[in-house]
């Protein structure tokens, strides 16, 4: 396996827990609960949108990788 | 009317007076007698057993009936009222034990024997009496004690560990039939429960109970017991996949020669690390 395709691999699966830490912000009853998922949530979207620009990086410097 | 068709009649008649009295009466009177409320419901007691078996005349027996299902429910009503009414009935609740001290002036008042207070202890699984701060005596004999701060059990707040709310659990399938309301005060609905039975692989008339507890996750018993069913580990799940992120990202901050990419891998593993200390708690 590429490093290329790890990372991407390892940026789906922030993609997904953010969803189900959102999910879990709505679901759960306890308000501190609540705003604890939410918060967290947030804070991970600045990593995932880090590792998308390296991604766009990658892709760059190495175009064969496109697309996969 | 014959002698038997008469007691009958005031048998059954007082029956259902004596279900409705004790209906008007409430709730509290069974949960803890005090030793008034013991002798008020003994003395009802009696006046319809001797009603029905015609000990009293009829018109004695119904006066008296009245008089004590009246003044009782009276009494339960002002007793709500006015904490006069309150102590004078039921009596107010002694402190028997105080500081670790016993007062024995308070024992002797509620005419308790120290071996009385020892054997109450014990009930409470208390054998030393030098573990107990503070005793108190309720108002239907009771004794309630509260242990030295160091002898109480330890708690998650002792250890300072958070620990998830736990807050109600709702039974959404009772009997293999889907119940409504509990959906509804989850916010969730029928479609979203034919959902997650679905991902188990099970139809809902199969299941015998199903409780949602806060965080939306389902627990089920089917009716066959030999089948096995998945637990529910999403929350377990997703604090390993947030883990597993977090190594990967460690072991690319390793692998790149790029010093600017290598800083940014580990500033994100940093910041992941700390988003798994702050829910950590909630998903376990």
């Amino acid at each position: 396996m590429t490093t290329y395709s790890r990372v991407k691999q390892t940026l789906v699966s922030l993609k997904s827990a953010k969803a189900t830490l959102e999910r879990y912000s709505i679901l759960s009853q306890d308000q501190t609960a609540r705003k604890s998922f939410q918060r967290n949530a947030d804070q991970l979207q600045p990593i995932i949108d880090r590792l998308q620009k390296r991604i766009k990086h990658m892709e760059l410097e190495e175009p064969q990788y496109k697309g996969y | 009317m014959p002698e038997w068709l008469e007691t009958t009649i005031r048998s059954f008649s007082f029956l259902v007076l004596l279900l409705i009295l004790t209906r008007a009466l409430g709730r509290k009177m069974a949960a803890r007698m005090t030793f008034f409320e013991i002798a008020y419901v003994i003395v009802l007691g009696m006046i319809t057993g001797a009603i029905s078996i015609q000990l009293v005349d009829l018109v004695n027996g119904i006066f008296a009936f009245l008089t004590w299902g009246l003044i009782g429910i009276a009494l339960s009503f002002l007793s709500l009222k006015s904490k006069m009414v309150r102590d004078a009935i039921h009596g107010r609740e002694a402190v028997v034990i105080k500081n670790g001290k016993v007062l024995e002036e308070q024992l002797r008042r509620v005419r308790y024997t120290p071996e009385d207070l020892l054997q109450q202890l014990r009930n409470k699984q208390i054998f030393s009496l030098a573990d107990v701060e503070f005793a108190v005596m309720e108002s239907n004999g009771e004794i309630n004690a509260l242990i030295k701060s160091n002898r109480q059990p330890i708690t998650p707040q002792h250890l300072g560990v958070e620990t998830a709310p736990v807050t109600g659990v709702q039974t959404v399938i009772l009997d293999g039939t889907i119940m409504d309301e509990p959906l509804t005060t989850m916010g969730l609905n029928r479609g979203w429960l034919r959902g997650e039975l679905e991902k188990i692989g099970v139809s809902p008339e199969n299941v015998f109970i199903a409780q949602v507890d806060s965080m939306g996750e389902l627990y089920i018993d089917l009716f066959d017991d030999a089948l096995q069913i998945p637990k529910p580990t999403t929350r377990q799940l997703l604090l390993n996949s947030l883990e597993q992120a977090k190594a990967d990202l460690e072991t690319y901050a390793i692998d790149t020669d790029d010093p600017k990419s290598k800083q940014m891998y580990q500033r994100c593993a940093e910041e992941l690390s700390s988003i798994i200390y702050d829910v950590r708690h909630l998903l376990k």
